[in-house]
């Protein structure tokens, strides 16, 4: 991988985390996307694994026992 | 473990926990669970991590972040009580995992393409493949996912919450993603994907799941 593919995929996992960047930063990284068709390849794996992960967070709600458990423990504490 | 200690807590400060912090439980759960890797010991980190927070709650700045606060207690509640008892998974080897390109395996494996790179993997995958793959992640790079990925924290709260600076966050976090692809991509194959694949397919898939369950 070139180094500017390696940086300005560096900087478009930022961008994908929803960190800021500028519109500078934000441009430079779409026409890179639009001309590098591995780049964009490899930003859509990382975006597609991102969106894979998050659907854990439903996965497994925290079970009612044990929401009325530490309610009554901090009702007692 | 859990002792109960009387709480001098204001009845503005209990009614703000009660409102505040208890919807939380659910994603403090989906983190234990990720962390613990297993519902007991999730149960108890959790209710572990909601006793401390009652009884530290007067000390909690009002108007700052709660979320990555009461994350903050479940890490260090993790990190001195349940690691000790865990067993770390097999350790990824670094340069193994910062040298792996999915982009270059999935070209290599179909050089055309026929199905757009992001679907030939992960459509092949279900929760429980990525769980799995996610337990067996070095501590450090899973919980930098699952804080990042699952609980959506931005990476300055991810280096307030992991005691480490930025820099540290960012490396740890993405080289788990990519041990986590690597894992992924391991296990798509060994199941045969792709149109290279479908020849053998059915028969890799019976010797794969043979030897994994």
């Amino acid at each position: 991988m070139r180094e500017s593919c390696k940086e300005t995929l560096q900087r478009a996992y930022l961008f994908l985390d929803g960190e800021i960047l500028s519109e500078n930063e934000r441009a430079d990284i779409q026409v890179h996307l639009e001309e590098c068709s591995p780049c964009l390849a490899r930003y859509g794996l990382e975006e597609e694994l991102v969106t894979v992960i998050a659907r854990l967070r439903h996965a497994a709600p925290c079970p009612n026992a044990l929401k009325t458990r530490i309610a009554s423990l901090l009702e007692q504490a | 473990m859990a002792e109960i200690t009387p709480v001098e807590l204001s009845p503005e400060d209990k009614r703000r926990f009660h409102e505040e912090a208890i919807p939380l439980l659910d994603s403090l759960y989906a983190a234990a669970l990720r962390m613990t890797r297993n519902p007991a010991d999730a149960e108890d980190l959790v209710q572990e991590t909601m006793l401390r927070a009652y009884r530290a709650f007067d000390r909690f700045e009002a108007g700052t972040n709660l979320k990555a606060w009461l994350f903050r207690i479940l890490t260090n509640a993790y990190i001195n009580v349940y690691r000790k008892k865990q067993r770390e998974p097999q350790k990824v080897s670094s340069e193994e995992v910062e040298d792996f390109d999915l982009y270059q395996e999935l070209k290599n494996h179909d050089p055309e393409f026929t199905r757009s790179p992001e679907t030939i993997v992960l459509d092949s995958l279900v929760d429980s493949d990525i769980t799995d793959a996610l337990d067996e992640l070095p501590e450090q790079f899973r919980l930098a996912v699952v804080l990042s990925d699952i609980e959506d924290f931005s990476y300055a709260e991810m280096a307030e919450i992991m005691e480490v600076p930025l820099g540290t966050v960012m490396s740890r976090l993405h080289r788990g993603r990519k041990a986590l692809q690597k894992r992924l991509w391991e296990l798509a194959r060994d199941r045969g994907i792709g149109p290279a694949a479908h020849s053998k397919a059915s028969i890799d898939g019976m010797s794969s799941d043979g030897e994994r369950r």
